[in-house]
């Protein structure tokens, strides 16, 4: 009864300025529509958007609550637009003038993103610089990575006792960076092993990593010469069920007896029930992963683990090919300098009013 | 000295043995310690209590049955606590085989309420009080989506109900309307929901996720991206304590229960790591003797 | 050529990959997404054929050779073939024509999952504890300065997390709130922070072609 009689004798304010204008940086399907709030604002339940498609009735695209000034509409390409917002209060509406006309296009380049493409290609450029430098033959040194120095031991140790060597690259799919590194290391690995004539077993979790970590054991032994050795079924397909893999795997441990365990590559929690298990067969074992969740059970369960970047750094350190550390070279100068933009900006913004922090978003 | 010595280097069966004991003996005799509640889920209980009227809560189901133990506890608490004081709920998975989970636990804590309810108007009823989105891929597509509308992603619900003709969701339309989204995962959902949603359309995003990933997810924490955080068995005993002495439910407290075996298990592992290190040091000053 | 082709596949696909980061158009991110699903989504099925080919050759050689525990080979193919065909033929759960009922006993797909790979799944995620057990009973000795370190925070935060902390010290669980808080989030932004530019110079390195260990290394 108050509410009638309330609603009798008050007029719902209406938002006002509508503006309508093409999504910037989009892929050309929205508009973005503002206004000004309407002076009822306090009181109202939202803001309901209309559109007409020209000459076209207005229809309702959309309800925002109170308080918001922007709504992004969902259209067709190319197509031209008119819009009205209307404050809701309960069943009453109160309707703002038209928008001007507006039209969604699509954008071949996201402004918003220029900082991300200046940042990607300073790195890239200091790498590049790198390269060059090696490729002019400048002697490049690399820190010594004690796990990768663990590799000639491990596959030497192999040998001797006449045992295969085990390489798990756990349950990452082929586009991960971590099995990207772990595929490389395959490679040295399947080289070395090849040169000795020890078995290498190559359990995977992943159809389309099996695939390609087949042909890099194939290629690995055709270039040192011995494509004879390379075995079918060594190198072979388990399942994609994470424990189910890490069961098996944990099987071959204790028939097979591996000399030397590797896990390297994306491993979630099957990480610590395979290395244990590698363990308490007495097998010199080498991890590596980026999975910082993994890394403590790794680091406690196996003779060597591969930290983050360690892990991408290994190929070139096994194969001391000079590109290849040129590149690692010239990754570190690239942290160094985001590093010190980072700390600068960070001061920056503490200290004075300036709003680095933009430069970042 | 010798008995020392000898369980510094015990074989692993008997350790094995010792910790399936003291973790099956506390489940047996189940009993509820006192739990003192830290800033994480305090915080997180503290966000709910502050959904408006007009917003709801939204819970991710996300964990499979390897991690049940851990988080279903924390979905129970908090659907308890939306419950009680009266916060609509939307349920949804991103995945298909949480759903299952989810409807166990809805099940569980409707019936709870309905059973000591005295009228409809007490009651939790269907459609009224919450709902059960379901579950709708690719993931990317509820993320996305719902900020500009949750029916639209979510046509009809787990049940084949139209999500439009359902009088709760006459009122919600998108991430505008969502108070906290609270995702409980074995993996990292969470991360999706703050990396998708919450750039895109600012919802607040809390979590519940397993102790073992728990370092996973501070840092987000610690920025604020995460408005709270419950971590594992410990944290869905903070946050069934503060249901408890906050709310007054006295409903069955599982975390809390477990609480006895997770003591016992991490004091156990103390002791083994103890007594393996006075054994370490004890060979190692007779290996220095000898030397001499 | 032989090496020379993969090199420029991988130069070109890598550069049309970084691409859809830059260019908002919706032409492009739909031919992108093309690109990303259903690409990937048509040579995992052939993969997924070859994986299969390979595992069951595998058991096959088992089986032929007679090696150490052959009769597990049976015991994996006949479970292939079994749930192959009732995948197959009797719908997830028995909607198709290959009865999965026979007198009360139920053994459609989601009953054999929620039956066999869940409690297996199970189980052996809860070995992770037995695991960890023995793990760090080896493992964590007071061998220098850094372990030590290590060993005392690890203590900290058993003990912080549990019930019984605040009876010891009411500062103790803040403790181990601030390691996990503090120590553990600067050490853990440090990693993740090289991961990704690792990650990025690593990519580079494979699509210009300097990586090549992943052909085979250099001739």
């Amino acid at each position: 009864m108050i509410y009638i009689l309330f609603s009798g004798i008050f007029a719902l304010a209406p938002p006002t300025g509508v503006k309508a204008y093409d999504t910037p940086n989009d892929r050309g399907d929205a508009i973005t529509v503002e206004w000004l709030l309407s002076p009822d604002d306090n009181m109202i339940e939202g803001y309901e958007i209309y559109r007409s498609e020209k000459g076209k009735e207005y229809e309702l695209v959309g309800f925002i609550g109170a308080g918001r000034t922007t709504y992004e509409d969902q259209t067709e390409t190319g197509t031209e637009y008119t819009y009205k917002v209307a404050a809701l209060y309960d069943s009453e509406r109160s309707y703002s003038e038209p928008s001007p006309v507006a039209r969604s296009e699509p954008q071949w380049f996201d402004k918003e993103s220029v900082n991300l493409l200046i940042g990607v290609i300073v790195f890239c450029l200091i790498i590049l610089y790198f390269i060059d430098q090696a490729r002019r033959g400048k002697r490049l040194q690399i820190r010594k990575i004690s796990g990768l120095d663990a590799v000639d031991e491990a596959v030497g140790r192999a040998t001797e006792m006449g045992r295969p060597i085990l390489y798990s690259m756990g349950i990452g799919l082929v586009d991960y960076i971590a099995t990207i590194a772990s595929f490389n290391i395959l490679g040295e690995i399947a080289k070395k092993t090849g040169q000795y004539e020890t078995p290498l077993i190559v359990p995977t979790s992943n159809p389309v990593v099996y695939t390609v970590a087949r042909e890099i054991v194939k290629e690995s032994y055709s270039t040192i010469g011995r494509p004879d050795l390379f075995d079918t079924d060594k190198v072979y397909f388990v399942t994609d069920s994470q424990f189910a893999y890490a069961a098996a795997v944990d099987g071959v441990m204790l028939r097979e007896k591996p000399a030397a365990n590797f896990f390297i590559g994306y491993f979630k929690a099957e990480s610590l029930i395979m290395a244990e298990t590698g363990a308490s067969t007495g097998a010199i074992q080498i991890a590596g992963t980026d999975q910082i969740t993994q890394l403590p059970f790794f680091v406690t369960a196996c003779d060597f683990t591969l930290i983050g970047e360690e892990l991408y750094a290994a190929s070139a350190y096994i194969s001391k090919e000079p590109l290849l550390l040129g590149a690692i070279k010239g990754e570190d100068l690239g942290k160094i300098v985001i590093l010190s933009v980072l700390v600068v900006a960070s001061l920056v913004g503490l200290l004075t009013k300036f709003p680095v922090l933009n430069i970042f978003r | 000295m010798k008995i020392i010595e000898y369980l510094s280097r015990l074989d692993r069966r008997i350790i094995y043995l010792v910790l399936a004991t003291v973790v099956m003996v506390p489940l047996v005799i189940p009993t509820v310690p006192r739990v003192r509640v830290m800033t994480p889920v305090e915080k997180l209980f503290n966000a709910v209590e502050a959904i408006p009227n007009d917003q709801i809560l939204m819970l991710d189901f996300d964990y499979d049955p390897q991690t049940l133990p851990e988080i279903e506890p924390m979905g129970v608490a908090m659907l308890r606590h939306a419950f009680h004081r009266r916060t609509k709920v939307a349920v949804l998975s991103l995945y298909v085989q949480p759903l299952g989970l989810a409807k166990k636990a809805l099940d569980q804590v409707t019936e709870e309420f309905n059973s000591r309810a005295t009228s409809y108007e007490d009651s939790i009823i269907y459609g009224r009080d919450y709902v059960f989105l379901g579950w709708q891929p690719p993931p990317i597509v509820p993320l996305l989506g719902m900020g500009i509308s949750i029916v639209d992603v979510y046509q009809r619900d787990y049940y084949g109900y139209r999500t439009d003709s359902l009088p709760m969701m006459q009122r919600v339309k998108n991430f505008n309307d969502v108070g906290i989204l609270v995702s409980l995962s074995g993996a990292t959902a969470p991360l999706w929901w703050i990396a998708y949603s919450q750039t895109r359309f600012g919802v607040a995003v809390g979590a519940g996720i397993t102790a073992v990933s728990a370092s996973e997810f501070y840092q987000y924490y610690q920025t604020g991206q995460f408005s709270g955080l419950m971590i594992g068995m410990k944290g869905a005993a903070e946050y069934e304590e503060m249901v408890q002495s906050r709310l007054s439910i006295t409903s069955r407290r599982k975390a809390s229960e477990a609480l006895g075996s997770l003591t016992a298990a991490h004091l156990t592992m103390i002791a083994f790591i103890v007594v393996g290190n006075i054994g370490y040091f004890i060979r190692k000053r007779k290996e220095k003797g000898v030397q001499r | 050529m032989k090496r020379r082709f993969p090199l420029l596949l991988v130069f070109f696909f890598g550069l049309l990959g970084i691409i859809p980061y830059f260019v908002p158009h919706g032409g492009y991110q739909d031919f992108d997404n093309a690109l990303r699903n259903d690409f990937i989504r048509i040579l995992s099925a052939f993969a997924i054929i070859l994986g299969l080919v390979s595992l069951l050759r595998v058991h096959q050689d088992k089986i032929k050779r007679k090696r150490e525990n052959w009769q597990y080979s049976y015991v994996l193919i006949i479970g292939f073939v079994v749930s192959g065909a009732i995948g197959l033929f009797g719908g997830i759960e028995g909607e198709l024509f290959l009865p999965t009922k026979i007198a009360g006993f139920q053994f459609d797909i989601q009953t054999l999952y929620l039956n066999i790979i869940v409690p297996l799944g199970a189980t052996m995620f809860a070995l992770l504890a037995f695991f960890m057990a023995s793990a760090s009973y080896r493992a964590f000795r007071a061998r220098s300065l850094e372990s030590s370190l290590l060993l005392s925070a690890a203590f900290i935060i058993m003990i912080g997390v549990l019930p019984l902390a605040d009876s010891i010290s009411s500062h103790l669980p803040s403790f181990a709130q601030w390691i996990m808080d503090i120590p553990n989030v600067a050490a853990k932004r440090g990693i993740t922070f090289g991961i990704a530019l690792g990650g990025i110079a690593t990519s580079l390195k494979i699509i210009l072609g300097i990586e090549r260990s992943w052909l085979g290394g250099k001739e």
